[in-house]
């Protein structure tokens, strides 16, 4: 078998060269491109988890005895119940 | 001229030299030096960033979130890199609230900073606008900031806990902060680049409090109203769990609207609140017995220089007598078979003068002085509750004490903590669980029991009826006192208290109301703190989630258990929780199920649930029939649905049954 002449290597090394930094490159270009990807993730994330603070805000709120109480009163005419109003009702047995 | 062999050598001897030079530096530079600049290299292109660590959340005990921590954003705008000023300008302005001035204002800067900071919502629409940049800044949030904000407390602009929970709980909920390298160019813009996380971010834990949301918006609000009407100067409402020692509730509020945590910080003389504790010491060690009786004195009777009197004289008291009216003459009477030791020994047992040990950074002890520094006065003075301050934190704990059959517990307002992540709801693994913690036993299981018979005489034939309740039994003491302004008792302004056990027997809730100098109306606790507490009670039995145990609830009210069936006053053989879990409450006995045809709804329902059962509904507007049918039987607590429909009257007509009467008993 022939001996690779100099050319040879040398066009050897340039190829592998060429492979490695190709390699660099399009490493580089993925993480960056996740990294953007995460990026946009945690935005979305955080967007969605501030849209759910302020939906459970605002339903705390709605549901709160300051805003009940008022309207159940007004709209519906009802009242707060005294003890003597509530009616307690027997639990059946243990079973589920 | 020298030969050509020569000028050679001297240039070849030059190269040389050059290229010691060279290598010589190289050294210095790689090996010498190399560390140096290696380091100077790697600061010119990274910069090592503070992750910072999600701070724990704090929730309720049922999983309400009370103190959260969500990403925010201060905006950096590059007014260089924006593509189209104008259009961009109207947007950012409107999403970062700028006026005109203000953007105008910034477009000049080379680079304009708003810290905000601003919400992910806020700044959603900005994401995809070139020359804004985002910066995420981890912030506090309180989802309902009223709710037992001095309590929770707030974070220092340091963002470490500066007061309240969020200062006692600091170490748990911070975290520890991670460190990560980013690239950056040469003007220090960063990278988009992966950052090299070198020490993750370690979330802080999460605590989940005793408090209950429902029942502390039910105290704040019965506070606030009463210090409305009766113009006073400020008041608090403690509830607890005698036991265990969980606090559910805190309320504190002053004249001014602020709500700083008067109940572990402010003191106060307890007035009548403090005989139920010479009582105790009394009867722990048989210097009364129930039929003993002294005079009334007519109402006043004078004693060491002293006059004491009451405002409703007796001819002759028992000793359950003068606990149920707040006879200040027959207290102190009795009191006298004390020896100072004794009665200190008691209250100090109670846990006056000592801090409770709960887990707030700020407590005062309140004053109980020891034997040797009291004057002649003082025996008779400490049994009526004067010469002694107290908080209504530690009133609170030492009628948690007569509750628990005669154990002081220790306060708390942890109930658990959890892992990062796992929300009040479960899912984080659990650290720490509250478990109760006993201080000491005050009193014998049979004494306690026998001060909540007094105390319960005091709500159904003393000083305290305004708090009963028709259904439960409550037991109470009011305590009316004289205010101390500057050292000295100020003419006109007295401490209305109140502390309640709820139910009298196996009670589940103790409850101190105390109203600070009430301007309109009645000074007396009788007429003012007392009707706040059934206002609470009622409230909290209404509630859905509130924590009581309503099957053992149940058995606490025998009026009600003893009651007939068709009695209107309201039954109460058992109480279910809701949402329904099973609980010990056995199979109640078989009952008929009444004719409910032709009733409203409402009335069909009240009357099946008068006989103590359950009622699916299938339907809507006039009832025609149950199943199972009416006339059979079924057991108390088993559900029977009630099937309805709007035009089920006319059906009944029909078939021969006139429908009865709007309200009429089945």
């Amino acid at each position: 078998m022939a001996r690779a002449k100099g050319r040879h290597w040398v066009a050897l090394w340039l190829v592998a060269f060429l492979v490695t930094t190709w390699l660099v490159y399009a490493r580089q270009t993925a993480a960056i491109h996740a990294a953007r990807e995460l990026g946009d993730l945690r935005g979305r994330r955080a967007n969605l988890d501030g849209h759910r603070a302020d939906l459970e805000r605002r339903i705390r709120a709605a549901e709160s005895r300051a805003v009940l109480v008022p309207r159940a009163q007004a709209r519906l005419g009802l009242h707060l119940p005294s003890d003597s109003e509530i009616v307690l009702v027997p639990a059946p047995s243990g079973s589920r | 001229m020298a030969r050509p062999a020569v000028r050679i050598q001297v240039v070849e001897f030059g190269v040389l030299v050059g290229l010691a030079l060279l290598v010589g530096r190289a050294v210095q530079v790689q090996i010498l030096h190399g560390r140096r600049w290696a380091e100077e290299a790697q600061a010119q292109r990274t910069e090592r960033i503070v992750l910072q660590a999600r701070r724990g959340a704090l929730y309720d005990r049922h999983g309400t979130p009370l103190a959260v921590t969500q990403e925010t954003y201060h905006v950096g705008i590059a007014p260089n890199e924006l593509r189209d000023p104008t259009a961009d300008g109207a947007l950012i302005s409107r999403r970062l609230g700028l006026t005109a001035g203000a953007w105008q204002l910034a477009l000049r800067r080379r680079y304009a900073y708003f810290a905000g900071p601003y919400s992910a919502l806020e700044v959603q629409p900005l994401r995809s606008v070139r020359g804004v940049h985002l910066e995420p800044v981890l912030n506090r949030f309180y989802p309902d900031p009223a709710v037992a904000r001095a309590t929770i407390g707030r974070l220092g602009d340091d963002g470490l806990g500066a007061s309240g929970l969020e200062r006692t709980l600091d170490s748990l909920l911070a975290g520890r902060a991670g460190a990560a390298v980013v690239l950056k160019d040469r003007a220090g813009r960063e990278y988009e680049s992966p950052a090299r996380v070198i020490a993750p971010p370690v979330p802080g834990l999460d605590v989940v409090l005793t408090l209950d949301a429902e029942l502390q918006e039910i105290a704040q609000r019965a506070l606030d109203d009463a210090l409305r009407r009766m113009d006073a100067d400020g008041g608090d409402v403690v509830m607890l769990d005698p036991g265990t020692g969980e606090v559910l509730a805190l309320a504190s509020r002053q004249r001014d609207g602020s709500a700083r945590p008067s109940a572990f910080t402010d003191t106060f003389e307890p007035g009548s609140l403090a005989k139920i504790f010479a009582a105790a010491a009394l009867l722990s060690l048989r210097r009364v017995s129930p039929t003993d009786r002294v005079s009334g004195e007519g109402g006043k009777w004078r004693v060491l220089g002293r006059t004491i009197t009451d405002d409703d004289p007796q001819p002759s008291l028992t000793m359950a007598d003068a606990i149920r009216v707040s006879s200040n003459i027959a207290i102190a009477k009795f009191a006298a078979r004390l020896t100072p030791e004794e009665q200190y020994a008691m209250l100090r047992d109670f846990g006056f003068g000592a801090l409770t040990g709960i887990e707030f950074p700020a407590e005062a002890t309140g004053r109980l002085r020891p034997p040797s520094e009291w004057t002649r006065p003082s025996a008779a003075s400490l049994a009526m509750g004067y010469e002694l301050s107290v908080t209504p934190i530690q009133v609170a704990m030492a009628y948690g004490a007569l509750a628990n059959d005669g154990l002081l517990l220790e306060p708390t307002l942890i109930r658990e903590v959890r892992s990062a992540g796992g929300g009040g709801g479960g899912g984080g693994g659990v650290r720490y669980r509250h478990r109760p913690e006993p201080v000491r036993r005050v009193v014998s299981r049979e004494v306690a029991a026998a001060l909540r018979s007094m105390l319960r005489g005091v709500v159904e034939r003393g000083t305290g009826t305004e708090a009963a309740l028709t259904n439960f039994p409550v037991a109470a003491k009011t305590g009316t006192a004289r205010r101390v302004v500057n050292g000295r008792y100020a003419a006109g302004q007295y401490t209305a208290s109140f502390a309640a056990l709820f139910p009298a027997d196996q009670p589940q809730l103790v409850l101190v109301v105390k109203i600070d100098n009430p301007h309109k109306g009645s000074y007396f606790a009788a007429q003012t703190a007392a009707p706040v507490t059934r206002s609470m009670l009622e409230q909290a039995l209404a509630a859905r989630t509130v924590a009581l145990d309503r099957a053992r609830l149940s058995t606490a009210a025998p009026r009600a258990a003893a009651a007939p069936v068709d009695d209107d006053g309201g039954l109460v053989p058992y109480v279910v929780p809701w949402p329904y879990q099973p609980d010990s409450a056995g199979v109640g006995p078989r009952r008929a199920v009444p004719d409910v045809a032709g009733f409203g709804m409402r009335e069909a329902v009240r009357a099946l649930h008068r006989r103590g059962f359950r009622v699916a509904l299938r339907g809507w507007g006039v009832a025609e029939h149950t199943w199972p049918a009416a006339g059979d039987s079924a057991a108390a607590g088993s559900m029977v649905t009630l099937f309805a429909d709007p035009h089920a009257g006319d059906r009944v007509r029909a078939r021969g049954a006139a429908p009865p009467r709007r309200g009429a008993r089945p």
